[in-house]
């Protein structure tokens, strides 16, 4: 008896498989059908101690780098297994959609700010207050903008994953030959550089900005320029639009776009169709002198090894007359469907949240230093600016001290609503219009007006 | 042959004489049949239903806890939507771009592949290799080829010193749609061809060497004998291409993703973005019966047609 006992008390403790506790038990003279009836007996056991199965889904980015934190991860709860997928960035949303749709098992994914009112108000994903109370004190800690791209009408509905900022990166071997020597303060004086560059056969187009209508950063490209000029802003505090108003922001913005690629022809027509991708490998290359990417980009074309010009890509703050931009924030997001299944799970889900997005032991956790250190990705935090390690791995591609500043003058996107996808959708294509000259700047800005207003409408 | 004939006027032949009815062999048959038509049903017939519903109900899933009944509001929202317009219209020019150069491409290789030549087999297999490849491959290698800074095509033209400066294939809205239908026509023409070459075999030789003792030449007997004897395979290729054309989704998902403007996207693409992008099920089932429905007037036209010609 003391045999059997020791034999359920490994198989509950994960040390025994299956197969292994039926063959053991059927060498101590029960029978099989006895065996399977004992394992079953333990079954709640082996739930909560060898098989909690927790189902987490990524886009693909580092994707190795996530299998060995999972790995490290269940090394130390041996309890928990983690069923892992993940699936490419530009199909992410649809991808996600279709799952929660079709109520595929899904505990614990990413999630974007761009994302959150439409998830949240579907009820796919749920709020970190109830259950989750250690991961919602973190609060004061984050920058402005993180706290705001993970709530929704007022909850916290995850932890970050990563936070970063839409960064202006110029290569300044290009400016060094064309004879300039600090980055351009406005967009104006980068009329000016792009001009000179382009003059003297260093790049033929100088600028080139992620505008392809298929890529969701290219709303956000546009918004970083409307933020870093005076005034703006797109809406009101109430949500109703500014930005079609004479002389507003956005307008100077679209107007800036069209000359830079049709009159003063210093941006690549292909910003039309360029993804962020294709971005860092013309960059790389040298064809251009002037971009908008996510700020980790300048780690990864500084990579040695990147191109020609690795190590001379730098950042400064966006041309403008308030140089903010905007800043975004990628999150862990805990499903609707975690909260149906059993209390032990949900704690094996705290754990995993802590120790992929918060602390353990009061330190920061291993896998956000090491996004950060081995990744060059933003964080949240304000206070892991103050890890040395972080310092310098961040100074071996960038600026520490400009990195932060540019999280300070960070905002998060305007018009965040469940209805923003929509809005986001009709609005790159007129931006597209209006940069082609098909029509004119104010219709374009009209006609985003008016789009607006009628969803506002359709859901209040 | 004579005795078949025999026993069939004899009325001695059972199963042309039944009636149907519930007799033991119809109930066979439809068992036998059943498991087929559950398939069928499952797999068709259910989803075609449950989009109907979802067609007539507000199904927008960022307000879970509302789907009543809407009659046919969510086709009056596609009918007023800001893109049917313009992307119907960018489907049927996409339509009259690429079937009419599938089928001049299709009926151009059948007839050189209907030559005998060394290396005729091997080129028949080599033809199908675009066919073969998925569309999201095809989209990806045409999207890479046609890249404005570094696609293979810009940079030939540049070595060639044709041009200086890139040309945006896929930036410009005119030329990004001339691309699209080409990457269709690289990726549809090889099947095209194939159809064609089986009905240029099923030609009787006889009747070209007829015409040819008659004195015609390579025009005339392709005027006068071939297309007419192709009329058939030419307007089911006409039928299926225009199928594949105006539901094309694939290649302008992978190659431009709906721009430049709005350029490229297709009735299809907006079916795709009213469910995923604004997660409305209603309007997008809505638009996806529009788009069957259109597609089967067009197919009935195409039918009609064949009828006449089969007839004639």
């Amino acid at each position: 008896m003391k045999d059997l006992e020791n034999l359920t008390a490994e198989l509950a403790g994960g040390r025994l498989s299956r197969r292994e506790f039926v063959q053991r038990v059927v060498g101590l003279g029960l029978s099989g059908t006895a065996a399977f009836a004992l394992m079953e007996a333990c079954g709640q056991g082996s739930q909560s101690s060898g098989s909690i199965q927790l189902s987490f889904v990524t886009w693909s980015y580092g994707v190795s780098t996530i299998q060995d934190n999972i790995k490290k991860f269940q090394s130390s709860h041996k309890n928990v297994q983690i069923q892992f997928q993940d699936f490419a960035w530009t199909n992410y949303h649809d991808t996600m959609v279709a799952r929660f749709t079709g109520k595929t098992p899904t505990d614990i994914c990413y999630s974007s700010d761009h994302w959150l009112s439409e998830w949240a108000a579907a009820r796919w994903i749920t709020p970190l207050s109830s259950g989750f109370s250690d991961l919602t004190s973190y609060k004061s800690d984050y920058f402005p903008y993180v706290l705001q791209g993970m709530t929704y009408q007022g909850k916290l509905y995850g932890i970050p994953y990563y936070a970063d900022t839409w960064a202006f990166l110029y290569n300044q071997d290009h400016l060094q030959r064309a004879g300039i020597s600090t980055p351009p303060q406005t967009w104006e004086e980068l009329t000016q550089q792009a001009l000179e560059i382009k003059s003297k056969g260093i790049a033929n187009y100088p600028v080139l900005l992620l505008f392809s209508q298929s890529d969701p950063g290219s709303i956000e490209v546009w918004e970083s320029m409307v933020f870093s000029r005076q005034d703006g802003h797109l809406f009101d505090d109430n949500l109703n639009p500014v930005f079609n108003r004479a002389g507003s922001a956005a307008a100077k913005v679209i107007d800036w776009i069209r000359d830079a690629m049709n009159n003063a022809r210093i941006m690549d027509p292909a910003s039309l169709t360029s993804e962020e991708i294709p971005v860092v490998k013309a960059m790389a290359s040298g064809a251009h002198t002037f971009t908008i990417l996510e700020t980790y980009n300048q780690a990864e074309l500084n990579k040695s090894g990147s191109g020609p010009f690795a190590g001379k890509f730098k950042m400064a703050p966006m041309p403008g007359e308030t140089h903010n931009t905007v800043g975004y924030v990628r999150f862990y997001a805990v499903t609707d469907q975690l909260t149906r299944r059993p209390p032990d799970v949900q704690k094996a889900a705290d754990q995993f949240l802590q120790y992929f997005g918060g602390k353990v032991n009061g330190t920061f956790s291993p896998v956000v230093v090491r996004w950060a250190v081995e990744n060059g990705l933003g964080f949240g935090w304000k206070s892991l600016w103050d890890d040395q390690q972080v310092r310098t791995a961040f100074s071996q591609w960038g600026d520490p001290d400009m990195l932060r500043r540019n999280q300070e003058l960070a905002r998060i996107k305007e018009g965040l609503t469940k209805y923003f996808p929509d809005w986001d959708v009709f609005t790159r294509a007129e931006l597209q219009k209006a940069y082609l000259g098909q029509t004119s700047t104010q219709a374009a800005l009209d006609a985003m007006a008016e789009k607006w207003k009628s969803l506002k409408q359709g859901n209040s | 042959m004579a005795n078949v004939t025999a026993a069939t006027e004899a009325g001695r032949t059972p199963a042309l004489r039944r009636r149907p009815g519930p007799g033991r062999e119809a109930i066979y048959a439809y068992l036998t049949l059943l498991p087929v038509l559950l398939v069928v049903a499952a797999f068709s017939l259910y989803p075609i239903l449950y989009a109907a519903y979802l067609s007539l109900h507000k199904e927008l899933l960022t307000d879970p806890g509302d789907h009543h009944f809407v009659g046919f509001g969510n086709y009056v929202d596609v009918f007023h939507s800001f893109y049917l317009v313009d992307s119907v219209t960018s489907t049927l020019v996409f339509v009259l771009m690429s079937v009419p150069a599938v089928m001049v491409f299709g009926l151009l290789v059948a007839l050189l592949l209907n030559q005998a030549f060394a290396g005729a087999g091997i080129l028949r297999v080599a033809v199908l290799l675009p066919w073969a490849l998925p569309p999201v491959v095809s989209g990806i290698i045409w999207r890479w080829i046609l890249n404005d800074d570094y696609g293979v095509l810009n940079s030939i033209l540049r070595q060639l010193s044709i041009v200086h400066y890139a040309i945006p294939w896929l930036s410009n809205p005119q030329l990004a749609r001339v691309a699209l239908v080409f990457a269709q026509v690289w990726h549809e023409g090889p099947l095209a061809a194939i159809f064609l070459l089986a009905g240029l075999r099923a030609i009787p030789a006889e009747t070209y060497g007829a015409a040819r003792v008659d004195g015609a030449g390579w025009w005339a007997i392709f005027r006068h004998i071939t297309l007419p004897l192709l009329r058939a395979p030419l307007l089911l290729v006409l039928i299926y291409e225009t199928i594949v054309a105006a539901v094309t989704f694939d290649l302008v998902y992978i190659m431009t993703g709906g721009g430049p403007a709005n350029a490229t996207a297709l009735v299809s693409w907006f079916a795709y973005t009213e469910v995923f992008k604004f997660v409305n099920l209603g309007n997008g089932s809505a638009l996806a019966f529009l788009i069957a429905a259109a597609l089967l007037v067009i197919i009935l036209g195409y039918l009609r047609a064949l009828r006449v010609e089969s007839n004639r």
